[in-house]
């Protein structure tokens, strides 16, 4: 699994202030009370803020002292940083969202000489740390949609799908779990065109959909990839008047399709929530830390972590979120 | 072969007709209202950076900041905009986003024709400090609720029609933009001596200077004017998409100068003609929407554009050469 927000994350460098949350407070307490500090990529961006909120809930329902700290701007090394400066105050574990898992590897091996346990997201090829949690496997999630955009196309019809990038591990791992499961479920529904590429870029997606709505009259399904991808459709499909007769479903954020949620010319969007993904990575350094057994099938206590999976050191959920236009509300980032 | 035969313009415009008789051979629904327009749409933004490209060219320089100005002023404006509350004036939305790309304009122009430093090197400067200036000090989250006088300018349309299934195709009016920018760089350029002075500016400097062109002043007008340019261009896209995301548009600029330099635009300096430049945006805005209908893989559609641009650019120069062959 990767960025949700692909490129355009890459590029973010806050302006918003570097927090230095006040990690040492001056209490040893009881032994079941830990200090678990959780880095995140970057301050200050919505995703993470949003995370900071399962982060601050589970210091509020545990007593433990739960806190996120990130780099004002997205840098692996600044990232490094901290993490130093955590090892020499000596917290009981660190959950970390990397911004490159390799530049990592040094420090985290530190930490766990020091027996810091580590616990990091968004990392399945993480080396130097206890465990990896992951929100989902890609080609479930990727079925998944599918099952959601079959329902709305009532299984029968042309779709097209697009991808951020041809080199997108994640996204083409979505697609290839869409595409098996219509194989496999929807024998009625028929793939058009090539998996079109749009570089994270609205535009392209925009300019693609035209394309293809030309090029393919009956096209009435669209799965996207990259966050952006469902608005550019949906523009396309609204300047078109189609968007009651059309299905577009895919990965985004309410903040940036939610407009076209609204008016129908995007269906469903899909990720994974950043709350309960820190919530899960403060509660599984917990469980390890009190020495308990990690085991598939395990219920981690948060939705869509009721039965995960383990596949070496990674656990993966079934964590996606599906948001409507009478859900959208409640997410808002 | 008569002259006119090898000019560049001829030789795009025989590749786009070329273009479009294969496309229509495979699908025959490309001939229809609803492609051109959909072909207009998403021109405007390639063509106005074009436009401000060429005038760059024309003058000797090269520009490749202008997407880094574009999605700049196009986020700053639409910032203010919406913190200010002013969005129902979508005059006073083209004034800010165009100022802030002059100013930008200007910081290009005070480096060049100021302290007399090669314009690549500026231009490349600037392009990653406003890049880096604007996500780390404006801001870095889209502006999905974009002012309501950009959301109204989306939705105007000059002409709009039904196509048999009754789903609509439709003109925004932002192409009057396009056009406008068209006639003004066309009378700027042949109908004033700004313009004469552009293109001596470009021919030879040197030669410029001593018959009496102020050759700083002429580069001073030439960036701001890109900076304009720009600075519109920005503020339609995020008006058209109905976001301002910053970003977009960033990474347009190689298209930008592939478009320019395939129209005949010399990276040398002197000459360039404005409908060499819509030619050659028109086959790359063409070339960016057939590669689906005309059933292309993905993987490929890369590597035709670059062939495609091989070919535009590399053909006239060995025509060049083999005439200084013949006359050697």
């Amino acid at each position: 699994m990767t960025r949700l927000l692909g490129g355009t994350a890459l590029g973010l460098l806050s302006a918003a202030g570097f927090a230095l949350v006040a990690g040492t407070t001056a209490t040893p307490a009881q032994a079941q009370e830990y200090t678990i500090p959780t880095v995140v990529k970057i301050d200050g961006i919505q995703w993470f803020n949003r995370m900071r909120e399962g982060v601050d809930r589970y210091a509020e329902d545990t007593g433990n002292n739960s806190y996120q700290v990130g780099p004002a701007q997205a840098d692996a090394q600044l990232q490094v940083q901290i993490i130093e400066d955590l090892i020499a105050q000596n917290v009981d574990a660190i959950t970390v969202v990397p911004f490159s898992p390799e530049a990592l590897e040094p420090v985290l091996a530190r930490a766990r000489e020091n027996g810091i346990v580590v616990v990091a997201h968004e990392a399945s090829n993480i080396e130097n740390a206890d465990w990896d949690i992951e929100a989902f496997q890609n080609v479930d999630y990727g079925a998944h949609i599918m099952d959601q955009l079959a329902a709305c196309m009532g299984e029968e019809g042309e779709y097209a799908v697009f991808v951020g990038g041809l080199t997108s591990r994640t996204h083409n791992e979505w697609i290839d779990g869409a595409i098996a499961r219509q194989e496999e479920a929807y024998p009625n529904m028929t793939l058009v065109g090539d998996r079109n590429e749009t570089y994270d870029d609205q535009q392209r997606a925009y300019a693609r959909a035209q394309e293809l709505l030309r090029t393919y009259p009956n096209l009435r399904g669209f799965q996207g990839s990259a966050s952006t991808d469902v608005a550019g459709i949906g523009l396309a499909l609204e300047e078109r008047g189609m968007e009651d007769d059309t299905c577009v479903m895919g990965t985004s954020l309410p903040s940036i399709s939610g407009q076209y949620l609204e008016t129908g010319a995007v269906d469903g969007i899909f990720f994974w929530d950043p709350a309960d993904a820190g919530y899960v990575m403060q509660e599984l350094a917990t469980m390890v830390l009190d020495g308990e057994e990690i085991a598939e099938g395990m219920d981690l206590g948060v939705p869509g972590y009721n039965s995960v999976t383990i596949d070496g050191h990674v656990i993966y959920g079934q964590a996606w979120v599906d948001v409507t236009a009478e859900n959208m509300d409640d997410y808002p980032f | 072969m008569p002259s006119w035969a090898t000019r560049n313009e001829v030789i795009v415009a025989l590749v786009i007709v070329a273009l479009c008789v294969v496309t229509a051979l495979i699908n025959p629904s490309f001939l229809s209202l609803a492609t051109l327009f959909d072909m207009l749409r998403n021109g405007i933004l390639i063509g106005l950076l074009a436009i401000g490209v060429m005038l760059v060219l024309i003058s000797g320089g090269i520009d490749v900041s202008f997407t880094a100005i574009a999605a700049f002023s196009m986020y700053a404006a639409t910032m203010l905009l919406v913190d200010l509350g002013i969005g129902d004036s979508l005059l006073l939305a083209f004034l800010i986003s165009a100022g802030i790309g002059l100013s930008l304009g200007m910081i290009n122009a005070l480096f060049i024709a100021g302290f007399g430093l090669p314009t690549l090197i500026v231009t490349l400067g600037t392009l990653s400090a406003f890049r880096g200036f604007l996500l780390a000090f404006v801001g870095s989250d889209l502006i999905s609720n974009v002012p309501p006088a950009m959301r109204d300018f989306s939705r105007s349309m000059l002409v709009r029609g039904t196509d048999a299934a009754g789903y609509f195709y439709s003109l925004p009016t932002a192409v009057l933009f396009l056009i406008a920018a068209v006639v003004i760089t066309w009378f700027i350029l042949y109908r004033t001596m700004l313009g004469r002075s552009i293109f001596a500016v470009g021919g030879s400097r040197e030669a410029a200077a001593r018959i009496g062109f102020n050759v700083r002043a002429t580069q001073v007008f030439v960036y701001g004017y890109v900076g304009v340019l720009a600075g519109t261009a920005g503020l339609i896209h995020a008006s058209l998409a109905r976001v301002a995301n910053p970003s977009d548009i960033v990474g347009l600029e190689l298209e930008v100068i592939a478009a320019v330099v395939l129209g005949g635009a010399r990276l040398t300096g002197g000459y360039g003609t404005i409908t060499g430049t819509l030619l050659g945006v028109t086959l790359i805005v063409l070339v960016n929407n057939t590669l689906v209908t005309l059933g292309i893989p993905t993987t490929w559609q890369k590597v035709m554009i670059g062939f495609l641009i091989l070919l535009g650019t590399g053909l006239p120069a060995f025509q060049a050469r083999l005439r200084a062959n013949r006359m050697g």
